[in-house]
């Protein structure tokens, strides 16, 4: 009885999973339909590009297309500025937000709830109104041609992370913390060697978010930057696209040079979904 | 485990790496001075030994900003600075790329925090909107001090753009005009004269049909469509040869004119049919796939340096350019521009220094170089009129189509009046929601209101 | 304890923030054009926004279309993906990639690929349509479907919003599941009584800070209307749109700084409404019961 029973368990579970693999599949196709125009444009000759009806697929391929968009702006200088500013706005985030999250989550102290609806709503204001005074500080300060108005800022927190690590240190249990603090630990303890490995995904997840959002960045470093060996790769794509006539094999060649590197961080990241999910399943709440 | 180290090591060697380019940045960006300091005292060196040279003044550094960062229009802006460069030793330009469309609004926070470039390339339908707000410098002094007139350089209606208050703040530097390319084969296959492009409205409804092909109820070609590659505005432009709003703050949007220039777009429209328009028009919106190099579109209205592409990517394409047509006979070939001209934004470190830039740019030299390697219809009469430029058949006609070309530039108490108030009744009379009559009625009412509003 | 945790939020708030926060307040109440003007003018401008500008409401109701749809499409589409993507199916690895793809494509290039796809003859979408014998609307032409146009573009992307609940899904304990299933609950069970419970602070975050930046949608309706202009009859002129052109198009920067603090208390009475509601139905295993 028992026997059929898992080897009927088995069968459902096994028709779950090919169900679930189509659907991935079939969706899978749909969203890398873009990618595919994407490469197959950038192996096109503009002549082959013009083309109405277009072509699916390139009927001569350039390869060169990938070198010409290379070279035609410095973009491996391009890489360098943009590394260094991901470098820093992701580290910055992850501690900073991590920390300034359990505050908020872990903490009871006076005012708490008002000056987390103020965090809050500063997120709700639109950034143009905000941008033209907020250049003028920064101006003031100095830090206009340097990297500083696009890093410093992520050390100091910013709503959508903040808030998103207080609502994971909120799904984690409060009795965890008490018993730490029994045992004579301080909240910089707990929050290092206790939360932090527990909200492991939620920290892959922010270092994912922030990096996305300084290498994907074009309006920062285009205000602050005025030095065009300074400039990021988002800037250097907008090279191609031009009034008269948008240079679509380089932009995309270059555009996907520029996408992949973000595809691969993603793809070797997800480790640390997996790694968190064993760590929570070997503490036991 | 392992891992991990492997990702801090990486870490470490990003900021190490990271470390040594901003170090690298740092030293280089003082390089030019350290340089500069040195040719300034080599220079000062030369002079005493050559006392030929005038004027001991200072070295200067000018920022100049612009949108061309193309691989075929960066090298002519770079060559046509570095000439200036070497024309003088006491002005050095640096040029600085920045995208377009974020130009402005980068442009216009550094004006509000007092660092804006010396020199910048902006629109030119909307100087006196930006003079208005002091965004931009008068050059009227410079020009006073001049022996030459520099307005003759410049085609008129591009140096009225120019005008706030009837002073100038800023000089035009290029244009553009709407053209009709046609497609010989197309109209040798169907028995047209290749020579002979259509002249009037009537003549130009004829000749599309006879180009369409239509196989099994769908269109395989069709022959002529007045909304690709040109706007509403353009056609009613083009009827009256009046501007939406002058300089006085009249409105000529409800005109007679105007009113059937928009029934026959509609009808056309119609014609057509609503599925076949938007299918090709949705091509046009991708920017990439172009119907008309494709030879599916006989005729088409384009900016005159659409001839560049068809140079570049449509070789077999044997095509005839000219004037837009006409309304009827004798009502006027009206065409309409855009452009960019170069100005001092207000605050400027160096104006003197920008003005002389700026003299050069639109001085014949650097305009007809422009000219000769972008194929843009320089703002300056002369650089246009050069006999290398003629020769091109595209040029020739764009010149001569200067004449009867409008500049629409915005007018002071209604900036936004035709995105805002206009544009809607157009999209409206297009979708066949409101009758032409009704859409312009309503739109000349709310632009005079607004404009009544506004000048209070 | 906690100032001492939450002190570098408080820094950075107080001399990046507040200053320009306050400014544009202040520039509110005044006929600010950035460069030359900043006089006092009172409640001028608010004003003219509710009595003599029609566009302000065009573009109100424009941005709650799209939010009202928006919010709950994405929420749904994110947590379904991200719950077959927690699956143990092969491949996940290049199928959670795949999926999170479209959240990193950014730029131009993008909304002209839209463009193309959404052609209403030869698109892929209408294609598609065809195939199951749906004609598709002209999308992008219609002015009554450019907004569920915009809406099915994003919906594209919930590769971001799926992260997050990944994230999620992989901190619920198995053993949750584990003895869920020795006690013969269903897969339907198990997600409604078990997974839905405990993601309910994650999607308490996603609606909150969709619902804030649904309303701030700005870069579609800029790009896929061209110039700017707002789209066939206005259909895609969204407040931010509408705002961003009052601010830098005709430099009326202290109408634009006005209407921006209508939309922060629009935002913020639903936000409140938001966490009053909250209180029913979000679930925090170490919450303080508040």
């Amino acid at each position: 009885m028992s026997k059929r029973y898992y080897a009927s368990r088995r069968a459902q579970q096994l028709r779950a999973k090919v169900i679930v693999s189509i659907i991935l599949f079939s969706g899978s196709i749909i969203l890398i339909m873009p990618l595919w125009w994407m490469i197959s444009t950038s192996l096109k000759s503009m002549e082959e590009i013009m083309q109405y009806p277009p072509t699916f697929y390139p009927h001569k391929v350039y390869w060169r297309n990938y070198v010409e968009a290379w070279n035609a702006a410095p973009f491996t200088r391009y890489t360098f500025n943009t590394l260094i500013i991901c470098f820093f706005s992701v580290v910055g985030s992850v501690l900073s937000n991590s920390f300034v999250g359990y505050g908020f989550a872990k903490i009871r102290f006076r005012g708490r709830e008002t000056l987390m609806n103020v965090v809050l709503s500063t997120m709700i204001i639109p950034g143009f109104v905000t941008l033209i005074p907020t250049y003028v500080l920064f101006s003031k300060l100095g830090w206009v041609n340097t990297y500083l108005p696009l890093t410093v800022p992520s050390f100091f927190g910013s709503t959508f992370f903040i808030f998103m690590f207080r609502q994971f240190y909120m799904t984690i249990p409060n009795e965890l913390v008490e018993a730490a603090m029994i045992d004579g630990a301080n909240h910089f303890y707990i929050w290092f060697k206790l939360m932090l490995p527990l909200v492991k995904p939620v920290l892959a997840t922010v270092a994912i978010f922030s990096f996305n959002g300084a290498w994907n960045d074009l309006l920062g470093p285009l205000l602050y930057i005025n030095d065009e060996m300074k400039y990021t790769l988002q800037i250097g794509l907008q090279n191609f696209r031009g009034l008269v006539q948008t240079q679509w094999h380089y932009l995309m060649a270059a555009s996907t040079l520029v996408l992949l590197p973000v595809l691969i961080l993603f793809f070797a990241f997800q480790r640390y979904f997996i790694e968190g999910m064993n760590l929570t399943a070997g503490t036991k709440g | 485990m392992f891992k991990n180290k492997a990702i801090g090591l990486l870490m470490v060697l990003l900021l190490c790496l990271g470390l040594i380019l901003t170090s690298c940045t740092g030293s280089k960006t003082q390089q030019p001075t350290q340089q500069q300091e040195k040719e300034q005292s080599t220079g000062e060196q030369a002079k005493e030994e050559q006392p030929k040279t005038e004027t001991p003044k200072e070295k200067v550094t000018i920022e100049f900003w612009s949108f061309w960062g193309s691989v075929t229009r960066r090298p002519i802006i770079e060559k046509i600075i570095s000439d200036f460069n070497g024309s003088q030793d006491r002005i050095q330009v640096k040029y600085t790329f920045v995208p377009w469309g974020d130009i402005w609004t980068k442009n216009l926070a550094a004006i509000a925090a007092g660092n804006p470039p010396d020199v910048i390339i902006n629109d030119i339908n909307t100087v006196a909107h930006r003079a208005n707000q002091k965004q931009n410098t008068n050059l009227a002094p410079y020009l006073a001090k001049e022996k030459e007139n520099i307005k003759d350089r410049f085609f008129p209606q591009l140096w009225e753009a120019t005008l706030f208050n009837g002073e100038p703040y800023a000089l035009p530097f290029n244009t553009d005009t709407r053209l009709l390319f046609w497609n010989k084969d197309h109209f040798a296959q169907v028995g047209l004269d290749p020579e002979k492009p259509p002249k009037t409205w009537a003549e130009l409804e004829e000749y599309a049909k006879k180009l369409d092909v239509i196989e099994n109820g769908k269109y395989k070609r069709i022959g002529f469509y007045p909304l690709w590659g040109a706007g509403v505005d353009l056609w009613l432009l083009n009827s009256d040869g009046k501007n939406f709003v002058d300089k006085e703050g009249n409105v000529y949007i409800n005109t007679p004119e105007k009113v059937k220039a928009l029934e026959w777009l509609v009808s056309w429209k119609n014609r057509l049919g609503e599925k076949n328009v938007n299918e090709f028009q949705a091509q046009f919106g991708s920017q990439q796939a172009d119907p008309f190099i494709s030879g599916k579109v006989s005729m088409i209205i384009q900016n005159m340096n659409f001839y560049t592409q068809l140079r570049d990517y449509g070789k077999n394409v044997k095509y005839g350019v000219t004037e837009l047509p006409a309304m009827q006979e004798g009502s006027g070939h009206w065409s309409w521009g855009g452009g960019f001209v170069v100005e001092i934004p207000y605050g400027a470190k160096h104006p003197d220094e920008a003005y002389e830039f700026m003299k050069y740019l639109t001085d014949v030299d650097a305009q007809s170089y422009w000219a000769k390697w972008c194929l843009d219809m320089v703002a300056n009469k002369e650089a246009a009129n050069t006999p290398e430029l003629q020769e091109i058949p595209v040029y020739k006609v764009a010149v001569e189509n200067m004449k009867q070309t409008l500049i629409t530039p915005v007018p002071l108490f209604a900036p936004d009046y035709m995105g805002n108030l206009v544009q809607p009744q157009f999209d409206a009379a297009m979708l066949g929601k409101v009758s032409p009559q009704d859409a312009l009625a309503k739109a000349q009412k709310d632009v005079e209101d607004l404009i009544k509003s506004n000048k209070k | 304890m906690g100032y001492v945790f939450i002190l570098p939020w408080i820094i950075g708030f107080i001399s990046f923030v507040l200053g320009p926060l306050l400014f544009s307040l202040y520039g509110s109440f005044t006929n600010y054009n950035i460069t030359s003007r900043m006089e006092f003018v009172g409640f001028d401008n608010y004003i003219r926004m509710f009595t003599r500008d029609p566009l302000f409401w065009k573009s109100l109701y424009n941005t709650a279309y799209y939010v009202v749809f928006m919010v709950p499409l994405t929420t749904v589409g994110a947590i379904v993906l991200s719950v077959l993507l927690n699956q143990k199916v092969p491949c996940t690895r290049v199928y959670r990639t795949i999926y999170y793809m479209p959240s990193v494509l950014s730029g131009v290039a993008v909304y002209m690929l839209w463009m193309q796809l959404l052609n209403p003859q030869s698109g892929l979408v209408n294609t598609a349509l065809r195939l199951i014998g749906i004609e598709g609307p002209a999308w992008l032409f219609d002015p009554a479907w450019t907004k569920p146009a915009i809406i099915f573009m994003k919906m594209w992307s919930v590769g971001g919003g799926m992260l997050l609940y990944l994230a999620n899904l992989q901190s619920i304990p198995t053993q949750l599941y584990e003895s869920a299933e020795l006690d013969g609950a269903n897969a339907w069970h198990r997600f409604r009584f078990i997974t839905l419970p405990m993601i309910t602070p994650v999607i308490f975050f996603d609606v909150v800070t969709s619902l804030i930046g649904g309303f701030q949608i700005f870069q579609e309706g800029y790009v896929m209307s061209q110039n700017g202009d707002g789209g066939p009859m206005h259909s895609l002129l969204f407040y931010n749109l509408h705002m961003w052109n009052k601010a830098f198009e005709v430099f009326d920067m202290g109408y634009a700084m006005g209407m921006a603090w209508i939309l922060f208390i629009i935002v913020m009475i639903l936000t409140a409404l938001n966490m009053k509601f909250s209180k029913h139905w979000v679930y925090y295993e170490g919450g303080d019961g508040r």
